[in-house]
Order: C-alpha cells, then structure tokens, then sequence
C-alpha cells in the first residue's frame, strides 16, 4: 500500500480516535507501556531476539539497554508526564486545552530502538494517529510497537501505520509530508532536507543529533566513588554501543589535582573493560574503526610529543586522557575522552561551544555545589542532568532538544469565554 | 641557515636519481632500501615521531622491512610540526584548508626539489602521457588560485609548478578571491572549441561543479576537441552540494565535450610529496584505478589491527612516500580504499557511526584534509 493511501486510513482511524475519552487512549496507552516493561513482557522477549541481527548491536546488550530503557515507561509515569505538561488541558478543559492534529507523520532515525516508544506514543495521547517512517537501521522496533498497540488495543493499533521508504522516494516522501505534523529525527542534513520540503501550514518538530558528557567533581575522582562513578559511566558508554545522543562521550575531571584526570582515565578504563565482557560491542563499520584508528594513533603521537596524554585502549574501548578541557569529537563505538578542568567554571566554558547541542550530563561529586553546578549545565543547554550510570534510562517525557514532549505536538486552544473582556 | 639539510643530501639525491629516471620501474629493494635508511634517519632527527615509534616497538634496528614502518595519521600534522630537519631550514609550509574552528595541519619543508621532482615525473606519466613522446605542450587551465594568492596552499604550488614546467601557449588560473574567474576561461573554452586546440583544465571537484553551473546559468556547452582531458583533485568536504564523482565526470561530459574515460581524479594530501592517479589516460583500456610512482607505496590496511587486508577487500589507506624525506614518510590516511590489481581504489570518508545513532560524531572533523 502506498504511503498516500495509509495516510488516508489514518485519517479515518482518527476520526473514531477522536471520538474516544482521552482518558480511555491514556488508559489504553498505559496498559501497553506496562506490558513493554513488565519483568518478563513477551514483547519485550521478541524485540530483544530481533535487534541483534538488524542494528548489529550485541544481544547481551541489547537485553540490558532495553531492560534498563523500558523500565521508566509505565503507564503510571505516562499519566504523571500528561498531568505535568497538559494538566486539566489533557482533557479539553479550561483555561488551555491541548489536541492532537489530525495526523502526524514520525520520521525515526538511528538504531536505537527506546527512543522509538515515546516518539510513537506521543502523538496517540494527544489522539492524533501516527505514521512512522523506520530507520534504515532499525526496521524492527516500530513494526514490534505498532503490533502490541494492536494486540491490546485493536482500535489504537489501526491508528499507527509504519512505512519504509528512502530517500531518493521522492513521491513517499512527498505523501508522508501531507501529515498535518511532522516529527522528524536526525541529522542536520536530514533536518534540512525535510524541513526544506515541508508544507508551510505544517507543524514541523524537530530533534537533531546531540552529545551527552560526564563531570566528576572532586569528591568523585579518587577510591570507592571514583569506582562507582566509573561503573555508572562505562554502563552508559556501553548501552547502545555509545551511539545515542545521551552516551557520553567526554568525562571531565573537575578537580585541582593535576593526577585526578589520571585516576579517571585509569578508572574508567577498567571500568569499560568489565563493561566489554558483560555486555560486547556490536558491529563496526569499516569506516568507523578507521576513525578509532585514526583518533587512537593520533592520541599517541600527541602523547609522544611530551604532552600529558595517555592512550588507554583495549579490544573494544578507547579512554584517552588528554592535557587540556578542549572539547574534541570522538569516532563513538566506546571511545570516551577524560578532560581535565580545574574547576567547574573551566569545565562551563570548554562545554559552551557545545551548549546548543549538549543534551545529558551526568554529575557526581561535587557535594554541596551540585545544585550550582546542575544549574550552571542547564544554563548552557543541558536538557537532563543526571547519576552517573542514569543516562540511558531516561524518564518518559524528559525534555529531549529542550522541549516539552508533548507540547510541541500539540494544538493549544484557550478557553476565555468565562473572562470578562478588558475595561468591563 | 637555509637550504636542505645537507646530512640528507646523499640520500635526497638517490630519491631524486629514481624520480628522473624515464623508465619506472616497481623495485622492491631498492625502495625497501630507501625506505629503511629514510625512517632511521627521520627517527634519529624527529624526536616525537622517534617516540611514537617505539610505543609500537619499531626502531630502525628492529624493522623487518619498509611495510613495518609505523605511519603517522594526518591529524598528527595539525598537533605538531612533523620535520626532520632544524626548524631554521624550513624553506616551505604547506597547510592544509580549515576554518576558523578547525586547526590546519602543515607540511614544512626544507626543500621543494624532492616535491617537485615527484609531482612532475608523475603528472607527466598520469595526465600528459603524450608529453613524453614529444607532443607539443597542452595549455593548462587552471580552476584554482594562483599560488601567490596562496602560497601555503600546495594545490596551487603544484598547479603552479604544473603550468610552469608542463603548460603549453595560454595557460593560466582561473580562480580569484575564492571565486571562479569565468570569463577568461569561458573565452578560453570557446577558442579552444573553435580552434580544435586540446587543453587541459584542472581544478578541485568543487571548482568544476561551480564552473557547471555557471555555464548551465549561461545556456553553455562545448564540444572540446579529442586529447583534451580533464584532471580533479579534493572533494566536497563542508560544500553545500555534493555530487558523486562519477556523476561529476558525466555532466562534465556533456558540457565540456571531454569524455569520462579522459577524466583523471588525483588523490593527494598536503601532508603527502608524492599524488596518486587515476590510470585512465596512462593505460587506457584497463580498468580505471588509483596507480602512482614506484617510490611511493600504499598499503591497505586492516583497521582492527593495522595487518594488510586481502585484495579486494576495505581497508585505511597507508602511503609510505620517499618524497617526504623532510617529515615522515608513512602516513596513515583517514580514507577507506581497497586493493585493485596493481593500484587502488579510494572510497572515501563514508560515514561511520553517526549514521547509526543520534550522537554527534562528526566525523567530518577526524578526517585529514585533502590538498
């Protein structure tokens, strides 16, 4: 079926969508989030079987990441995410009401299948059906969601429609961009391609590539909690084989001691070598591993020069210490640089290039001054300050690109007909 | 103190005695020769490539052969000044393009002769074959600056050193204030058109999609005489349009006249002395592949683990070049290429993980800067 005439189908699924209790979807909603991260969910089971092979990630770790991302997902948080962002607007009520358009088209990117779920499931709270447009690095997981929402919810399952097209299908591409909003996930130039040939009365969101760091203040840059914060990084370098825009790819040592940067990179490199045997790295592409290649020898000649760089590599992780807080790009694939910063002043401003696209930290030890310094993060861009090891587990609804997750989806209408006009 | 460094002067001569010789000949030995007494050379006067060297357990008294060189990645030159002779005799730098965020890597050197040597005896060979037997020179129509516009530029010093030694009546550059000069060279398009003269034009794969869609914008095409030829160098890296190479050759094709198969890509790097060349006009009727001269060697080798790979399949470009005999002479590139008989072939800087995630690799920033 061509994406024109799915299209239509969704606008019919959405006429009796619209007709249900908003209540009644959040309900229905809910119950599939809890069949997706109950203990022992066979959905689950059957996504976990299937990623391995489509997105070249390891099956261990593709167990672990979605154990650990689907567990936040319940119903229970969906309703608190709706009650914080729409409140009574949820359910048309005054003085803000909140709907959904009457379609919304979703273009995935990537293939990370946990940011699948609240891509998909945002559009359905707000009663708008979605088309999904997969990744081509991950056919699976919308295919996977739209068949659960069938299972428990046969109406809800007629209103997600997931088509696979590529970009030189000028003619999909064109049908799916008749959606009344379009969400559109990846990189700049994709963005741009998208937003380029978007309709002007379209309500276009967008969500870019974004990088995630760590900061470890002083009181987590030596023994046990240097041990604890280096477990928690390695676990969120490792999940999705650090490919997703909230693995770090930088760990700043905030801290006076000129060998605190050492004790990190020492910490975190062993860290990372337990991390390889409990969950493996996935598939590499050529071009990838030439990159680390590349970067790794690059490390050495710097560090042959006298400069305080030291290279720590194992078969499927690289730390690199490096002498400066200079933000330098990683090739990913479990490649993490430890920076050192005196304070978190000189660690604000070597992030500050990069508050634009900055979108976790996760933070440890810096004892009374971590509300300054989460504050200070969130100034420059930080859309999650978090523990270290918490980054891969998201809340449903945290505000990815600085956005709210639903709002940006929905059409705001104020109810004033209760108000008295001015000067009455 | 300037000139080249006269305790490399006996070894200059012998590179140099190779790079002149008519007839080239693929010699084992006598590049492992070289080689090896070029890498203990350049150990022994650059410290930092000395102790890179044995970080990975290579001295010149442990080398087994040319291939266990280790190579220095192009990003290494923007870190650090990568010469083998005093600072004082650098006679030359060339850097590599960059923005204003973005360090330039430099390539100094402390003598042109070795550079030039190379690059003419295998422009000659790859792109004028002709010349050799005596034809008469071809105007050379450069689509880049001039090199006194950018003297650190070694794209336009190698043009520049091209039309001066190689370039018959009427050549010249065509590029100014980063802009295309089209008026001249249209003019010149249209004689040579007219005349049934050949020439060459030459230029960054950009230049020519610029110059594309300035004779689209006129309504333009040629039809430039047989034995014209075309050769490009660089990519898109950072340009608002791309297009594929081949895509490139054959809209070239209808708007110029110059068939595909007399269309030569070169593939060089500011941090290289010696260039690679497309075998098309050196040996037509073979499949087209990246060959170069016998006193630079490339190696395909396996990201993983730095081993060759096996013909055919994907590899790091690796270039062990005696033309550098002032910096290093292995370079690890940041180019994926595979083996292709006796050349091969270049695939470029594909995306890596980016692709596959929503983090910023930016893998576009690792990558060493072509000419």
């Amino acid at each position: 079926m061509k994406v024109g005439e799915r299209l239509e189908r969704l606008r019919e699924a959405g006429e009796r969508l619209a007709e249900r209790p908003p209540e009644q979807v959040l309900l229905a909603l809910g119950r599939v989030l809890d069949g997706w991260s109950a203990p022992r969910s066979a959905w689950r089971e059957a996504l976990a079987r299937a990623l391995p092979k489509a997105t070249g990630f390891s099956e261990v770790m593709v167990r672990e990441g979605l154990d650990r991302g689907l567990a936040p997902l319940t119903g229970a948080a969906l309703r608190d995410v709706v009650a914080r962002e729409l409140g009574d607007g949820f359910a048309g009520g005054a003085p803000l009401a909140a709907s959904g358009f009457p379609t919304t088209g979703v273009i995935l990117a990537g293939a990370l299948p946990t940011p699948v779920f609240p891509a998909v499931l945002a559009p359905l709270v707000l009663r708008s059906p979605v088309l999904v447009k997969t990744s081509v690095h991950d056919p699976v997981t919308p295919a996977a969601l739209a068949r659960s929402l069938a299972e428990s919810d046969p109406e809800l399952g007629r209103c997600v429609e997931v088509v696979d097209f590529r970009s030189p299908d000028d003619a999909a591409l064109a049908a799916f961009l008749e959606a009344d909003c379009i969400v559109v996930t990846g990189s700049d130039e994709t963005v741009g391609a998208v937003a380029r040939r978007a309709r002007p009365s379209c309500r276009l969101v967008v969500h870019g590539h974004r990088v995630s760091v760590a900061a470890l203040g002083p009181e987590a840059t030596r023994g046990e909690a240097l041990a604890a914060a280096s477990e928690g990084i390695a676990r969120d370098v490792a999940l999705w084989d650090q490919l997703g825009c909230l693995s770090p790819l930088a760990v700043y040592a905030v801290d006076a001691d000129p060998e605190a940067a050492d004790r990190v990179a020492e910490g975190l490199a062993a860290a990372l070598d337990g991390a390889e045997r409990r969950w493996p790295r996935g598939r590499v592409e050529d071009a990838s591993a030439a990159l680390t290649a590349h970067e790794r020898a690059e490390a050495e000649m710097r560090a042959a020069t006298g400069r305080q760089v030291v290279l720590h590599a194992g078969d499927a992780w690289t730390v690199v210490r490096e002498d400066d807080a200079g933000w330098r790009p990683t090739p990913l694939h479990r490649f993490v640089r430890v920076h050192p910063a005196r304070d978190s002043d000189g660690m604000a401003r070597a992030l500050a290039p990069l508050g634009p696209q900055l979108a976790g930290v996760a933070v440890a030890g810096f004892g009374g001054e971590a509300s300054d310094v989460a504050h200070a993060l969130a100034r420059l861009g930080a859309a999650r300050v978090c523990a270290p090891g918490a980054l891969q587990t998201p809340p449903l609804g945290w505000p990815a690109d600085n956005q709210g997750w639903l709002t940006p989806l929905a059409r705001l209408s104020s109810r004033e007909l209760d108000m008295d006009p001015p000067g009455e | 103190m300037s000139g080249p460094d006269p305790e490399r002067a006996g070894l200059d001569a012998r590179v140099l005695t190779w790079m002149r010789e008519p007839g080239w000949q693929v010699d084992e030995e006598r590049f492992d020769a070289l080689a090896r007494e070029l890498f203990a050379f350049q150990f022994a006067r650059c410290p930092p490539y000395a102790r890179f060297c044995r970080g990975r357990g290579r001295t010149p008294e442990t080398l087994a052969g040319w291939r266990e060189i280790p190579p220095v990645p192009t990003g290494a030159f923007k870190e650090l000044a990568l010469r083998s002779h005093p600072a004082e005799r650098t006679c030359k730098t060339f850097r590599t393009s960059g923005t204003a965020t973005r360090r330039r890597g430099a390539l100094h050197l402390d003598t042109l002769e070795l550079y030039e040597a190379s690059l003419l005896a295998s422009f000659r060979r790859f792109v004028l074959p002709a010349a050799a037997s005596g034809a008469a020179p071809l105007p050379i129509h450069v689509l880049a600056p001039a090199p006194d516009e950018m003297p650190d530029s070694s794209l336009s010093h190698m043009f520049g050193c091209v039309v001066k030694r190689l370039g018959g009546v009427g050549s010249g550059f065509h590029a100014k204030g980063g802009q295309l000069d089209r008026g001249p060279l249209v003019a010149a398009l249209a004689k040579a058109s007219e005349r049934g003269t050949p020439l060459l034009l030459g230029g960054t794969a950009f230049a020519f999609v610029h110059l594309l869609e300035a004779l689209a914008a006129d309504g333009r095409r040629f039809a430039l005489p047989s034995g014209s030829r075309l050769m490009e160098t660089g990519g898109f890296k950072g340009r608002a349009r791309e297009i594929a190479r081949e895509e490139l050759w054959s809209e070239l094709e209808q708007a110029l006249g110059i068939p595909v198969e007399r269309c030569v890509n070169q593939y060089g790097m500011t941090e290289l002395g010696s260039q690679f060349y497309d075998s098309v006009l050196a040996e037509p009727g073979e499949p087209r592949r990246k060959l170069g001269p016998p006193w630079a060697r490339v190696r395909i080798v396996d990201p993983r683990n730095g081993e060759e790979v096996r013909p055919g399949a994907t590899g790091i470009v690796t270039v062990v070049d005696l033309a550098n005999t002032g910096s290093v002479l292995a370079v690890q590139t940041a180019d994926l290429g595979r083996r292709l008989g006796d050349g091969f072939e270049v695939l470029g800087r594909a995306p890596g993980a980016e692709a596959r995630g929503c983090s910023l690799a930016a893998d576009q920033m690792l990558a060493g800067d072509a000419a």
